[in-house]
């Protein structure tokens, strides 16, 4: 299970239509389209919650086994974090 | 010191200097956009003692304090209060191209605070309703411009969208593209907004809400990278494609294009 608490750059201008997000990067104004997994894990990444809870809502919301969702939530993450739209926190925001 | 105040996208900016050549660019480039009236913006402008440099691009910084940025092409170095409305122009060639493109980013980034967008489309108004045709270059927009000799052109190139009261109106707008002319200095309600293509035949793809904003923003003329203003470029733009029905246009080179163009 992956860990840490993602959390959204701040500066990152998004917003959701029928459940996919559409975001701006801050850095140098590209766009990105999330599919509706991708935007249940954005939508959670507020620095509080833990990935643990966010693959646990993955799962809910799409009825995926629990180390399917993990695996593809980390590489989300992962993915999002090399372009800039997020960050891992080790402790929770408080 | 001489002034000259152009208005676009219904943003009216007083050019002040103390070079006649300045005032006589402007006043040239601008003829159909000249106005009077108290101005919302002022620049004052002068010319840069280094004259042109080598650059590549158009850069826009943040400068000193906030709602500050710096703007610099080869061909000019230019500062904006964004709070303040006002700025400073050096020009490094005294010509309509600096001129031109110290206002297409001035005016991408002021007319922001007033719900408009410059935006890579032409548009064309018929019967009191104004039709944008989006895409990068060489999807048509110029091609459909002379394709319509019955409409009124608002631009080939560079359209200046604006939300008012819910609705997207469409501005005349000088900045143009390959027809080499400005558009009517008008204002028209926008009846849709069509994303070009070149394709083999005619058709027209209705498109949700975010499937045209995802076309739109690559189209939106935008320069800064402050996190404010790429927000609000976002909130406009998806109040834009939310107010008016949007499109896929593919078509060819053919007058008879206007036929299936929706609610023509």
């Amino acid at each position: 299970m992956p860990d840490g608490y993602p959390e959204q750059n701040p500066k990152a201008a998004w917003r959701v239509y029928d459940g996919e997000a559409v975001i701006v990067s801050p850095e140098d104004s590209t766009l990105h389209t999330l599919n509706a997994v991708g935007t249940v894990i954005w939508e959670a990444a507020d620095g509080r919650t833990a990935m643990e809870a966010i693959v646990a809502r993955v799962i809910e919301a799409f009825e995926v086994d629990r180390a399917t969702a993990a695996r593809d939530a980390a590489a989300f993450v992962d993915s999002l974090c090399r372009r800039g739209l997020l960050t891992v926190l080790e402790a929770p925001r408080v | 010191m001489a002034e000259v105040t152009v208005e676009i996208g219904g943003l009216r900016t007083a050019i002040v200097t103390d070079r006649p050549e300045i005032v006589e660019v402007v006043a040239r480039r601008y003829a159909g956009f000249l106005a009077g009236g108290p101005p919302a913006w002022r620049i004052e402008a002068g010319v840069r003692p280094e004259g042109v440099v080598e650059i590549t691009d158009v850069r826009v910084r943040a400068g000193e304090g906030a709602d500050r940025l710096v703007l610099e092409r080869h061909d000019f170095l230019a500062t904006l209060d964004l709070r303040a409305r006002t700025g400073t122009l050096a020009l490094g060639a005294v010509d309509h191209m600096a001129v031109d493109s110290f206002l297409r980013v001035t005016y991408s980034l002021a007319l922001l605070e007033r719900g408009g967008l410059l935006v890579h489309a032409a548009s064309l108004a018929r019967r009191d309703r104004a039709w944008v045709f989006s895409g990068p270059s060489g999807s048509g927009k110029t091609t459909l411009a002379r394709l319509s000799p019955d409409a009124a052109l608002l631009s080939d190139e560079i359209s200046i969208v604006r939300l008012r009261d819910g609705r997207l109106r469409c501005h005349g707008s000088p900045f143009w593209g390959e027809l080499g002319r400005p558009g009517d200095n008008d204002e028209v309600e926008v009846a849709a907004i069509h994303f070009l293509r070149h394709a083999e035949r005619h058709a027209v793809t209705p498109l949700t809400a975010r499937q045209a904003l995802q076309t739109l923003l690559p189209n939106v003329l935008f320069f800064a990278a402050e996190p404010g203003l790429v927000r609000r470029v976002l909130e406009v733009a998806a109040a834009a494609v939310e107010a008016v029905p949007c499109f896929a246009l593919g078509f060819r080179p053919e007058a008879a294009v206007w036929e299936v163009i929706a609610g023509a």
